[in-house]
């Protein structure tokens, strides 16, 4: 079966005693909308909703957010714009522009260095029950694509794909490495095995 | 993707609303094909929910300078000034607040796919969500209508939602239960040909009694009391209806128009209301547009006479009464037997939560329970597992509130610390329900093309401040209700909170300092009985200190069982004023540069990022709008004619000719024909006879067009290709015709002769 993979989401989870406050991230999402050309329109702070979206930062391609959904602080990275090329080349660019944000948030200097992800884990969503609705079929489909972007990431070391199992959530995997990663060696590896 | 929501949902999608979201889909496609002028389209999609958002004129001040927004934008807009592909605001609409699981499934899948994973909860009982892209919307409602929602009127210049007291059915005070005339009224008037040509929107709210604040009927265009009387030993059931109030810019107080309005009278009446307030209501100046100017102006009285006359004058309408029955069944039932709580292992937390978020309904062993949101959001996350709640411990039975909250009704006592535990893994079993900590807010700033200050931030942070405390806040000070607005519209509700709050601006040596005024001894209770009165304009970062000094100044000084109205009252304007005097200066900038930016907002604060509104919708007239709804049929009918639907064709062809003629009709008498037969005639009497639809060069040539089209639909024979094409044509140059006849009416160019319009309105 193919299926024509849009929208996809990534999310990189935050390092073990990361405590930086969402407010914090109000002002590092604005200095960056000072920073550029009008890439970015506008904030969404949820931060007093439990377990929410957090700090959004809105674009016409793509939305940023740090993200405590599920209770777990981590790096949103939500496309909304359509991307070419083959499914793998849209899973690919997509953790690739979550990684890079992940980085970009670690050398942040307002926030010196407190925030950190861990790179053993990245859970992707495909934001469109339509096309990829939650279930088996999408992730039969899907699975070889996921297996390639893991070991992209991941190289020789072993990880486990987990599907979301309940099946009115968006389909989602989690990819879990045996063995921590940086969010810069995962870059690395991206870059060294895609180009 | 659009299309392929609707093949995927097939008849799941009610017919009568597919037709409408594929007839909104259509009209996209005209719009951006220019077909479509921008004033109408951005009504059109008002009036579908689709409303514009802060920035979407694609500028954004970043605090320092003003950016121009990297839209993928064609130079296409949405609406004057609005980039097409900017992101807006969905509102859908939610009569008398009434969800069920599947819904809040439905709303929690979408918030997720098309918005920012949350739904936020409105003071109107609506659910809205942002950062949406029109491309997207025909998929949202189809998703919405396949669950019985419709986004249709909850914007623009129409009948909005309708709401209701959430604990209607329930209630340990009401007279009767006030949900089924809420649901007959939301569902009579919506996209009823009375309700369409208003200046401004117009809002209807029930209340089960005079007393209590759920309602809010006092603040409403037309608000409705649940009465009943005994005559002749029968108990009748009706309604003290008032009419005219609002809040906004200038509030008024809704007025007494009949103390006891016999049930099978509400529909007609509220028709009644409508046609009278559509025809004699202000259409170009939209700051007196709304029909408490109206009524203000005319007098309560000559305003009841008008309604009375119109009443008098429609013909019976079999819906007026056709619900009456199911008025007297049980709306909701109990999926438990209701058994009271014994005793039962209380889990932590569980007692601050009982004393504010339980109610005890009139039902013995039942109680409805407040799930509180924080500024009315709710994740899609927490909506799923609200889902799952509702289904285990009640019947589904769930209401979204004025206050920005979620009710589920029907909970057995004995379940209490069951569905608490279970609330509180989901996130959403927080206290303070309707407490002072339960601050209320509009969007303000945050999305709001008209905020001026953030209401959110505000709310966010008196709302973090109070929950600190409120453990040892004084009884008294924890019953105190809080509202902010961004700006002085009210969508907060600022005027009718013991303490509101409402967005302005000052200027300081040069630099623009956000402000919000205070107003204090608003009456939320009384169904909105009182308004607040403005006391002073404090920059926004001490607002903060202006409630905590006005809460402790009342604790220590007010009589015994003095309301917080009372004491404001009785210490007056002038020494409460006094009160707050030094928190209304303002710092130079080198000294306290944070009163120079607004609350959860680090920029420098600006005016730069308002806009035009669109509370208020385009001013479009019902000519305009029918107008704009021939260019659509013409449209599809060409599809029709491609696809080789001949007769489909050239009647559709026909009857884009007949919404012409009808909406030149419209501009001179409210009352239209209904058929076409009669349309036609009254089109060759006011604009053929009086030579008004006449063009210079070809003099009734376009006028022909639609006779003969007439002739040929009473005589149809075998319809061939040229004759569709012919039709077709021909339809296309008549619609043109009425085009530039509109305009020269509406420029004063031409002018239908006054016997024939006073012939017509008498007819
Ligand atoms: S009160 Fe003003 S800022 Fe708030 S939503 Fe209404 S118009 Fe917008």
């Amino acid at each position: 079966m193919t299926m024509e993979v849009q929208r996809v989401n990534v999310k990189f989870f935050a390092a073990a005693g990361c405590g930086v406050a969402l407010d914090s991230f109000v002002r590092v999402f604005n200095s960056w909308i000072q920073g550029t050309d009008g890439e970015y329109y506008d904030l969404a702070d949820y931060g007093h909703v439990p377990a929410g979206p957090g700090v959004v930062l809105v674009a016409d391609e793509a939305n940023i957010s740090i993200d405590n959904n599920g209770d777990r602080l981590g790096l949103l990275y939500s496309r909304k714009r359509p991307l070419d090329g083959t499914n793998r080349e849209k899973l690919v660019a997509s953790v690739a522009a979550a990684l890079d944000y992940c980085r970009r948030i670690e050398e942040e200097p307002a926030l010196d260095g407190r925030m950190r992800f861990r790179g053993d884990e990245a859970l992707i969503i495909v934001n469109d029950r339509l096309f990829a609705p939650n279930n088996e079929e999408t992730f039969s489909a899907l699975k070889p694509e996921i297996e390639a972007l893991a070991k992209t990431l991941y190289g020789g070391t072993s990880f486990t794909i987990e599907r979301e199992q309940e099946p009115r959530k968006r389909f989602a995997v989690h990819i879990k490495a045996s063995a921590p990663f940086s969010i810069k060696t995962l870059l690395e590896s991206l870059r060294k095995n895609v180009n | 993707m659009n299309t392929n929501w609707k093949a995927k949902l097939g008849d799941r999608i009610p017919v009568d609303l597919g037709r409408e979201i594929d007839i909104f889909e259509t009209q996209m496609e005209l719009r951006k094909q220019g077909k479509i002028d921008e004033r109408v389209f951005a009504e059109t999609r008002l009036r579908r929910g689709i409303y514009g958002q802060r920035y979407d004129n694609s500028q954004r001040h970043d605090g320092e300078k003003i950016q121009k927004l990297k839209i993928a934008a064609t130079g296409l807009t949405k609406g004057p000034d609005t980039v097409w592909d900017a992101p807006g605001m969905m509102r859908i609409k939610v009569p008398f607040g009434g969800l069920n699981a599947e819904q809040m499934e439905t709303l929690a899948d979408l918030s997720e796919e098309y918005s920012d994973g949350i739904s936020h909860v409105t003071t109107r009982q609506d659910i809205q969500y942002h950062f949406v892209h029109i491309e997207d919307t025909p998929a949202l409602m189809r998703r919405l209508a396949a669950v019985g929602i419709t986004t249709r009127e909850a914007c623009g210049n129409v009948v909005r939602n309708v709401t209701a007291c959430p604990l209607a059915g329930i209630c340990r005070d009401e007279t009767f239960d006030v949900t089924p005339y809420a649901k007959a009224s939301s569902k009579f008037l919506l996209g009823h040909p009375d309700t369409q040509d208003f200046g401004r929107k117009f809002k209807l709210a029930f209340s089960g009694c005079a007393q209590h604040p759920c309602g809010l009927t006092s603040m409403h265009d037309m608000g409705a009391i649940a009465r009943s009387r005994t005559e002749d030993g029968v108990e009748r059931r009706g309604f003290e209806l008032y009419v005219g109030g609002g809040l906004g810019a200038v509030p008024y107080k809704a007025q007494l128009f009949d103390d006891f309005l016999p049930e099978e009278e509400l529909l007609p009446t509220a028709q009644a209301i409508a046609r009278v307030f559509a025809r004699l209501g202000e259409k170009r100046n939209r700051a007196r547009a709304r029909i408490k100017f109206l009524i203000a102006n005319l007098g309560i009285d000559k305003f009841r006479q008008m309604v009375d006359e119109e009443r008098r004058k429609l013909t019976d309408d079999p819906r007026w009464t056709s619900y009456l029955p199911e008025t007297r069944e049980p709306g909701e039932t109990p999926l438990k037997t209701g058994i009271a709580l014994n005793g039962a292992e209380r889990p932590e937390g569980f007692d601050a939560w009982y004393a504010t978020n339980v109610y005890r309904q009139r039902q013995p062993g039942y109680v409805a329970t407040t799930i509180t949101l924080p500024l009315g959001d709710i994740t899609a996350e927490q909506l799923r597992g609200l889902a799952d709640v509702a289904r285990r411990f009640v019947n589904e039975t769930v209401r979204t509130t004025v206050d920005q909250n979620i009710l589920l009704r029907w909970v057995s006592e004995t379940d209490l610390p069951e569905l608490y535990r279970a609330l509180k893994k989901i996130g959403l079993a927080a206290p303070n329900a309707g407490t002072i900590v339960d601050v209320t807010s509009c969007p303000g700033t945050d999305t709001c093309k008209l905020g001026i200050a953030s209401s959110r931030g505000l709310a966010k942070e008196l709302r973090q401040r109070l929950s600190e405390k409120s453990f040892e806040l004084d009884q008294a000070v924890k019953d105190l209700r809080i509202k902010v607005s961004g700006c002085f519209n009210s969508c907060g509700q600022h005027h009718i909170a013991d303490i509101g709050f409402y967005g302005i601006s000052r200027n300081i040596d040069g630099y623009t300092v956000p402000h919000f005024q205070v107003m204090l001894g608003g009456k939320f209770r009384d169904n909105a009985g009182a308004y607040g009165l403005a006391i002073g304009a404090v920059p926004s970062k001490r607002i903060p200190d202006v409630v905590t000094r006005v809460t402790d100044r009342y604790v220590a000084a007010r009589q015994k069982g003095e309301s917080f109205q009372d004491f404001i009252g009785r210490i007056g304007k002038k020494e409460t004023k006094a009160m707050l005097e030094d928190l209304m200066k303002v710092p130079p900038h080198e000294q306290a540069p944070s009163y120079y930016s607004d609350w959860g907002d680090p920029r420098e604060f600006t005016l730069t990022g308002m806009g035009v509104g669109e509370c208020a919708g385009e001013v479009v007239s019902a000519a305009q709008f029918t107008l704009a709804a021939c260019e659509r049929e013409i449209f599809e009918a060409q599809i029709r004619f491609d696809a080789g639907d001949l007769p489909g064709a050239a009647t559709m062809a026909y009857g884009a000719m007949v919404h012409a003629a009808e909406a030149l009709i419209k501009t001179q008498n409210y009352d239209v024909p209904r058929d076409d037969e009669g349309i036609v005639a009254e089109f060759r009497r006011l604009f053929c006879d009086t030579q008004v639809f006449y063009d210079k060069y070809m003099g009734t040539t376009f006028a022909d067009y639609i006779f003969k089209a007439r002739d040929a639909m009473q005589h149809a024979g075998d319809i061939d290709k040229a004759v569709a094409l012919q039709r077709l044509q021909e339809a296309q140059l008549f619609i043109d015709a009425a085009h530039s006849c509109y305009n020269k009416l509406i420029a004063g160019a031409v002018v239908v002769p006054a016997p024939a319009v006073a012939e017509a309105r008498s007819a």
